[in-house]
């Protein structure tokens, strides 16, 4: 049984904080509700600009804002502009666009993914959002013939104001009570003096507005109307507490003005960091929200006309899309992506922060000389000192990528990093030819053999010895099985390929196999960098689908699953795809399947990042173990969309890793926390890395846990534990 | 300058054993089903090195890359080009097949004779598949060239190569007067990975393909004619082993077991 409680309370979590906007609208109208109730308020209103001796200043602040405000976005603009067009056009899909914005922009799901900063976040921002409409009333009531501010809805306005002005410095407390008193490193992996300036500045914008407004209740309401004074629940207490003070009504008209002028002076100033600072994630991220592609996080974007290209990838700042730059400005520096990237977390040269934080500031160094000798007709790609790729970037830091896709999902400005470290590998792979040795063999031995798997002694029909009649697909059934290169070719795999061509048969379905006609579809040459290689690979193979008429593919492999399902599409190669584990889950749904053998075992279950956070395949793996009678599954800390990549990803399968640690033994050594016997997952890949790294991890045998195939187990659910499967494995 | 890299295409070294079949009846590989004839790598060395000598001198140099083979063969011509070499030829025939390394120095040299203006021919250390090692020192011997052979590094200047030798108990180095041949071992480090734009510009160019007439050669003195080596027998050696394991409760008692078995067996 999948742990039900660990799953249902991460789904919770995000549901109740995800509704924000009900207890703060509930609130709202229950203080509106009141003031309605309120006795005699008719006469509740205020002067708007109280004791101001030249109010009209204020709007020579605002326009000084705006016109900082237009220039910054210019000065910024300027740079975003040397990025050529995006592949697609940034209005496509409107209405999921818009959705994107007010999802992850204005509920900011994203920050939500860590429950602390949620709340400190929603706070800060709802209490600006909020504040700048309590200011922009004052101005309609002071300065349009609108009069609004008057009677029950004056003293409602005094209400939320000073709620929200009190939960805008409860954030703040919560930012300051993160960033001085307790080790929280992420935020301070690339502090600078601006992000004090800012939560600093924000609490001194906060509590100077609780002032002014006491200074002024002191002296207008507290004695005279108390009972409008105590909707300014903040300040009224405050007011009280100046009491003490004793001052005569000269001296509080004093402080007011001045504490008037310091707030309204502050706040500007605040404001005017969004120029100077990050604080422009303000404006920004909700725009990338709407930049966002709208289309599979696992899908890459093609090249088009390869042939004709001279350039390929992205070696220069001005070969990124517009959109790409864009985003580097997006940063906010936050950490969350370095923070759950699995080279990160093993100690290897990869940060995604602050691999967009030196594109940014490369970008801020050239951006305005490329934009000048562009002007003037003159080669861009010769202006930088130094290469962006290998110097700015290192090689390393981009073989390091696992294209897990876990800086993308918990970005919470919505950078996507995958597709710029893959953009930046094309160029080193395509254009520079300089790659790691065994990723290179890697991409050799597909051009040569058709599979990555250089030194193998198997061939693709290996694993069908024993198994008897092995149907070869002729487009008169219903399902091609694809076993792919992994699934044939290592020898640790032949048990899984044939659990799930036993269970297919088992389950009835109508299906073949290619044989030795499957050859690589390019996968893994495109997430190292060569484009060309994949290009060629995928017209092949969907001309080979079209011609034995292939409909419906059922993948061993999430990395082929992904590939047919999000990225033939791109090459007009249309298939409904299933990886195994639906497919599977759906035979034990309707019961096609049915397990009669008991596993009483507690098992771990991997999430792999190709099924699960790219594609969303969380439950159907998860509800396979629940029909398993007795498996009791014992969730890992990280799991679902947080789940850590095995280590493989990426074409990291063929590479040396660079670095303190392995990912896979990393990962490997959350599983055996879990005190599982069995680890188990949906990926021929993360199997290899549990095979390599639990051994490394647990060398002692006994009480190891095992690596096993979510059909490996459904195997012995439906079958029962019979000897003769073990002899069934191929003696090579 | 101009160099000449020799390549070889051969049956993929790493054919499945299983996949790997002999027809004994005419001595011959059978090509295995799936499995394409690739470039031997040991050749990718050689154009390795003659690559990183042309860079040395400022690209002021041609690189030609021939091979007596088949039609296939052009695409391991087509591989050295896209590394950057020059310009290709395959010395294709049927008067060329069934020859032995004799007969394909003869071609290899005449086709470079025909050439002209050789100063350099890089082989690799031996052929993937027969790993015999003749044809370098043949064709030098054919030109009445010096040559060195396991070279692990080459440099060129002055009219002269420079070569690091690997040999049994160390390295030699030793220098000769071009034109000179060198065969490239493993030792010297891996072929380069071609740039996408230079595979899209080898695939543009044209192999020049030679028979026996263009290069002035008698049928008789080639291919199977010429061939002073008959092979009598091509055969998959059986190997039978037997295992035996070892019984004991502990590893004193196996090891004790062992001893007398290998005593009974007369190995000690």
């Amino acid at each position: 049984m999948a742990d039900e409680s660990s799953i249902q309370n991460n789904r919770l979590q995000s549901q109740l904080i995800g509704k924000w906007w009900m207890p703060a609208i509930a609130l709202s109208l229950g203080g509106l509700y009141l003031a309605m109730q309120f006795s005699s308020p008719e006469g509740a209103g205020r002067e708007s600009f109280f004791n101001v001796a030249h109010p009209w200043s204020v709007y020579v602040f605002m326009a000084s804002l705006v016109s900082l405000l237009v220039y910054g976005l210019v000065r910024h603009a300027t740079l975003w502009r040397l990025g050529k067009d995006t592949p697609e056009s940034v209005f496509a899909n409107l209405p999921h666009r818009l959705k994107n914005v007010f999802r992850l922009g204005v509920a900011q799901d994203k920050v939500r993914r860590d429950r602390y900063a949620a709340v400190m976040h929603w706070s800060i921002s709802s209490s600006i959002i909020v504040l700048t409409l309590v200011t922009a009333q004052v101005a309609i009531e002071d300065d349009t013939p609108l009069n609004f501010l008057h009677g029950p809805y004056y003293l409602f306005f005094s209400f939320y104001g000073d709620l929200f002005g009190l939960i805008g410095l409860i954030g703040v407390g919560m930012a300051m009570w993160r960033r001085y008193f307790v080790d929280f490193s992420r935020i301070r992996w690339d502090e600078r003096p601006e992000d004090h300036l800012i939560i600093v500045g924000l609490g001194l914008v906060l509590l100077s507005g609780f002032f002014v407004e006491a200074f002024r209740i002191e002296v207008t309401e507290l004695t005279q109307y108390p009972d409008w004074a105590k909707w300014s629940f903040v300040s009224y207490v405050l007011a009280n507490f100046f009491e003490v003070f004793a001052m005569n009504d000269n001296q509080i008209l004093w402080s007011h003005s001045a504490m008037w002028w310091t707030h309204i002076i502050l706040a500007f100033s605040w404001l005017a960091l969004i120029v100077f600072t990050r604080l422009d994630h303000l404006f920004f991220a909700p725009i990338n929200a709407f930049l966002l592609r709208t289309d599979s996080p696992g899908r890459l974007s093609t090249i088009p006309n390869i042939e004709e290209q001279e350039i390929f990838g992205v070696g220069y700042i001005q070969d990124f899309s517009w959109k790409q730059l864009f985003e580097l400005d997006a940063c906010v520096r936050c950490g969350r992506c370095t923070d759950v990237c699995p080279a990160n977390i093993a100690g290897q040269p990869l940060s995604p922060m602050h691999l967009i934080q030196d594109l940014k500031g490369h970008l801020a160094s050239v951006g305005p000389s490329i934009q000048k000798i562009g002007n003037e007709g003159g080669d861009t790609r010769s202006v930088s000192p130094i290469s962006m790729v290998g110097e700015v970037i290192h090689d390393e830091t981009l073989w390091a990528c696992r294209t897990c896709g876990a800086c993308v999902q918990e970005c919470p400005v919505m950078i996507e990093h995958v597709p710029t470290i893959v953009d930046m590998r094309r160029f080193l792979v395509m254009d520079e030819a300089r790659l790691p040795q065994t990723a290179q063999a890697a991409l050799q031995n597909i051009e040569m053999r058709g599979h990555p798997w250089s030194g193998t002694a198997l061939e693709r029909t290996t694993w069908m010895d024993g198994l008897g009649d092995v149907t070869i697909f002729d487009g008169t059934q219903d399902y091609l099985y694809w076993v792919g290169c992994s699934g044939s070719l290592v020898e640790r795999n032949l048990p899984i390929t044939k659990a799930v061509f036993r269970l297919l048969k088992e389950a009835g379905s109508s299906f073949g196999v290619l044989g030795q006609e499957e050859t690589c579809n390019g996968d893994p040459a495109r997430r190292l960098g060569n484009e060309y290689l994949y290009q060629i690979l995928a017209e092949q193979l969907i001309g080979t689908f079209k011609e034995k008429n292939v409909q419906k593919v059922i993948t061993n492999c999430p990395h082929c699953f992904n590939t047919f399902k999000n990225e033939y599409p791109q090459f007009d190669g249309h298939f409904e795809v299933f990886h195994h584990t639906e497919f599977l889950n759906s035979q034990l749904q309707s019961g096609a399947l049915k397990v009669q053998h008991e596993l009483p075992e507690t098992v771990t279950y991997h999430d792999s990042c190709y099924l699960g956070r790219i594609n969303g395949v969380y439950d159907a793996p998860r509800q396979i173990l629940d029909f398993v009678p007795g498996a009791n599954v014992q969730e890992m800390q990280r799991n679902m969309s947080k789940g850590l990549c095995c280590g493989a990803g990426g074409g990291n399968m063929w590479q040396e890793e660079v670095g303190e640690r392995r990912v896979n033994h990393v990962r490997s050594e959350e599983a055996i926390a879990t005190g599982a016997s069995k680890v188990i997952s949906n990926c021929p890949f993360c199997i290899q890395m549990f095979e390599d790294g639990v051994p490394a991890m647990h060398p002692e045998e006994v009480g190891r846990i095992q690596p096993f195939d979510v059909a490996e187990i459904l195997e012995l659910a439906v079958f029962g534990n019979q000897d003769n499967l073990e002899e069934e494995i191929t003696e090579v | 300058m101009h160099f000449v890299v020799c390549a070889k295409q051969i049956p993929d070294p790493e054919t499945p054993p299983s996949a790997f079949k002999i027809d004994e009846s005419t001595n011959t590989v059978v090509p295995a089903q799936g499995f394409q004839p690739v470039l031997s790598q040991y050749d990718g060395i050689a154009a390795e090195a003659a690559l990183q000598i042309k860079e040395a001198l400022g690209d002021e140099a041609k690189i030609t890359v021939l091979s007596v083979g088949a039609e296939s063969a052009q695409a391991a011509i087509k591989q050295v080009l896209a590394m950057g070499a020059d310009e290709g030829v395959l010395l294709q025939d049927d008067a060329f097949e069934g020859g032995d390394s004799h007969t394909t120095a003869k071609v290899l040299a005449a086709a470079i004779s025909n050439l002209g203006d050789v100063d350099a021919i890089f082989c690799g250390r031996q052929a993937a598949d027969w790993d015999v090692g003749q044809v370098g020192l043949l064709v030098a011997e054919a030109l009445g060239w010096p040559a060195a052979i396991l070279a692990k590094g080459v440099e060129i200047s002055d009219g002269s190569m420079k070569t690091t030798r690997v040999m049994a108990d160390g390295f030699e180095t030793v220098s000769q007067a071009l034109p000179a041949v060198v065969t490239v071992s493993n030792e010297f480090g891996e072929p380069r990975y071609p740039k996408l734009q230079q595979i899209m510009q080898a695939a543009k160019k044209t192999v020049t393909t030679m028979t026996h007439d263009q290069l002035g050669l008698d049928p008789s003195e080639v291919g199977s004619s010429g061939a002073r080596l008959k092979l009598e027998k091509l055969y998959i050696p059986q190997s039978d082993s037997q295992v035996e394991i070892i019984d004991g409760e502990t590893p004193e008692e196996q090891a004790t077991n062992l001893i007398a078995k290998l005593v009974a067996d007369k190995v000690l």
